[in-house]
């Protein structure tokens, strides 16, 4: 059991997690590991990890969204601006615009068999756009401040509504791929989608409703961090897409599809996270930050590598070169 | 005698294979050119002299990265998200190196900048990594450690150095030249080259490649490299231009010089496309724009409408 957890992608950055809050206790003690910093990693955790499930998913399928960031800026445009008077509404037209953006783009990929890269590319610059347009290039201030307290604020303990809102579309997002028959579909889209056609699965409506669930996801972090800022900004969140890949990623997704599980990404957001308020209470400046999640980032994008194994021969091969052995007795 | 019953017998062939290349994406290319060609046309303004040498001028730091960027589509890698970070870095080092001389400086930021997108496209094809997740975290990489070292600020050009290159070469603008001369450059070494012809292989089909006998990863290291030649001729004329060397250069850079691939018509999954494409990809674009501000849309109409080209360009890519 504890070998095969080991080895599990799912566990991983959880492991990695709890060596990373050791060396951050070692470091700096009861400043760093406290509730505060439990705190501003679960509020990170609830934009950050929404949109990770949602690239996750869609990388999962083969697929990569680069909409997300397009989508969460749009959403977050959207519930300020329609929220005004009841953020309810605000929220569901933000979702709704979320959900239709990820439908178009699912039936562009599908019907048209384009690449996701080209189409997401489009629909982020189009999205971001009409985000542009909506807001008419200038930040918006979001006048019902209480609902930034309401969405904040500590339910019990350090959970704010905000993150178990985002911890419950994980949880749903689990039991969906765990416990129904949508998950082995959706694994069998990713890791072969020929075979599974043949097999009966219905890889061009898995392949919609991926996309249209990435854009619900992103959509609704969007809106509520926007709720939670009391404010939205159509450039403000460019910076995403490389902290959410990195989760993914780190979280046992493979970029090749077919690979990776809702509480894998979960592991990767809360490890990423945690690094990033660990080296913020310990005083280290941002930019190290970037550097230090571009650093992860490109060692798991090798060890991802189709040829790595390859090239691991190839490494064996120089070092210890390999000679013929000429001995009389065996000949 | 025998040549004239020949001719229509020749012509025939030629007819139906014009008739075959009138499809539906090209019917709508035409249009769309014709459309923004007669409305460019009709805005006041448009063709004064300062409107066009300002648009040629702009377009030309996009265009050079998008040169760059069309290697790395056409060698089978989508794109890199670290173009613009790289351009950003590349001005920085050219206005550092400034003291020792104008081309010791263009030298050392295009050297640059071709080291730094070489590393990338060799991680990318000796280890057959992802290059969408390797070039996002050499954006962090690159963007991180360049703060660290200038703390955030830009590097300002002081002594008049660079002045020549914020000259007019006959009645064309410098930078506009620069960017034609690289065009044709990059579609020599793609047409005339065996390196040209093994980008264009590894993009199409890397099998082919191992069964030819050759390394695909040294052709997507080449493709890297010349991207991050060609943008380090972009920042090198940028920072000559504004007088400075700055993180903020190259912001978005990527997603306006991807744009300028794709409108052009080269293919995203790699193997075709060409550099004139892109060159009047760049210079499509860039005369929306132009005819978007002429005519008194505010930015936020700008940006609406370039992502809806891009979007529609991509649509109508489809085999």
């Amino acid at each position: 059991m504890p070998v095969s957890l080991l080895h599990s992608a799912t566990f991983r950055p959880y492991i990695l997690m709890v060596v990373l809050i050791a060396i951050l206790g070692k470091l700096g003690g009861e400043r760093v590991v406290c509730s505060r910093t439990l705190y501003s990693v679960l509020q990170q955790f609830s934009l950050l990890g929404p949109v990770a499930l949602a690239l996750g998913l869609t990388m999962m399928i083969r697929h990569f969204d680069l909409s997300v960031v397009g989508t969460v800026t749009l959403a977050g445009c959207i519930a300020v601006l329609a929220g005004a008077q009841s953020p309810i509404l605000g929220l569901a037209l933000a979702a709704l615009a979320g959900l239709s953006a990820g439908a178009v783009q699912g039936t562009l990929i599908v019907r048209l068999r384009l690449s996701s890269i080209a189409v997401t590319l489009g629909g982020m610059l189009t999205l971001i756009g009409v985000a542009y347009l909506l807001t008419g290039n200038r930040e918006v201030a979001y006048a019902n401040r209480d609902i930034a307290r309401v969405v904040d604020s500590a339910l019990f303990g350090p959970f704010s509504l905000r993150f178990v809102i985002a911890a419950g579309v994980f949880v749903l997002a689990g039991a969906v791929i765990g416990r129904t028959r949508l998950g082995p579909q959706l694994y069998s889209v990713g890791s072969d989608p020929k075979a599974a056609m043949v097999a009966g699965v219905p890889t061009g409506a898995i392949v919609f409703a991926v996309f249209a669930l990435s854009g619900l996801i992103c959509a609704i972090a969007g809106a509520l961090l926007s709720f939670s800022l009391a404010a939205a900004s159509p450039s403000a969140l460019s910076n995403i897409l490389v902290p959410a890949a990195a989760a993914a990623i780190i979280g046992g997704v493979s970029i090749g599809g077919g690979r990776g599980t809702p509480v894998g990404i979960a592991g990767g957001v809360l490890l990423l996270c945690c690094l990033q308020s660990g080296l913020t209470a310990i005083g280290v400046a941002p930019f190290l930050q970037d550097v230090a999640t571009g650093c992860v980032l490109l060692l798991v994008a090798v060890m991802d590598g189709a040829e790595l194994s390859r090239r691991f021969e190839d490494l064996k091969r120089v070092v210890v070169p390999v000679r013929p052995k000429i001995s009389g007795s065996s000949v | 005698m025998n040549s004239d019953t020949d001719l229509p017998r020749a012509a025939q062939p030629d007819f139906a294979a014009l008739k075959a290349r009138i499809t539906l994406g090209n019917a709508v290319t035409l249009l769309a050119v014709l459309v923004l060609a007669a409305l460019a046309l009709a805005t006041p303004g448009f063709l004064s002299m300062p409107a066009i040498r300002s648009l040629v001028t702009t377009v030309s730091f996009t265009g050079c990265v998008a040169i760059g960027m069309t290697f790395i589509t056409l060698s089978g890698n989508l794109m890199s998200f670290s173009l613009g970070a790289s351009l950003s870095a590349a001005t920085l080092i050219f206005v550092a190196t400034l003291g020792a001389g104008l081309w010791p400086a263009i030298l050392a930021a295009v050297l640059f900048c071709a080291a730094l997108n070489a590393l990338q496209g060799w991680i990318v094809g000796y280890f057959r990594a992802n290059p969408i997740i390797v070039s996002m975290a050499s954006f962090a990489i690159i963007t991180g450690v360049a703060t660290a070292v200038t703390g955030g600020r830009g590097l300002y050009i002081l002594t008049n150095v660079a002045a020549g290159l914020k000259g007019n070469l006959g009645p064309i603008p410098g930078p506009f030249a620069a960017f034609a001369i690289c065009m044709l450059i990059a579609q020599l070494i793609l047409s005339r080259t065996a390196l040209g012809r093994r980008i264009v292989l590894t993009g199409t089909n890397p099998r082919a490649m191992l069964a030819m006998g050759a390394e695909p990863w040294k052709a997507v290291v080449w493709a890297y490299a010349l991207a991050g030649l060609f943008t380090g001729v972009a920042a090198v004329l940028m920072a000559a231009r504004y007088g400075s060397g700055d993180l903020q250069h190259g912001i978005g850079m990527e997603y306006s010089a991807i744009a300028a691939v794709l409108v052009g018509g080269t293919a995203i999954e790699g193997g075709r496309g060409s550099f004139l494409r892109t060159f009047l990809g760049a210079l499509f674009i860039a005369v929306l724009q132009s005819v978007l501000v002429l005519r008194g849309f505010s930015t936020e109409w700008q940006r609406f409408g370039m992502g809806a080209v891009v979007l529609l360009v991509i649509l109508l890519q489809r085999k």
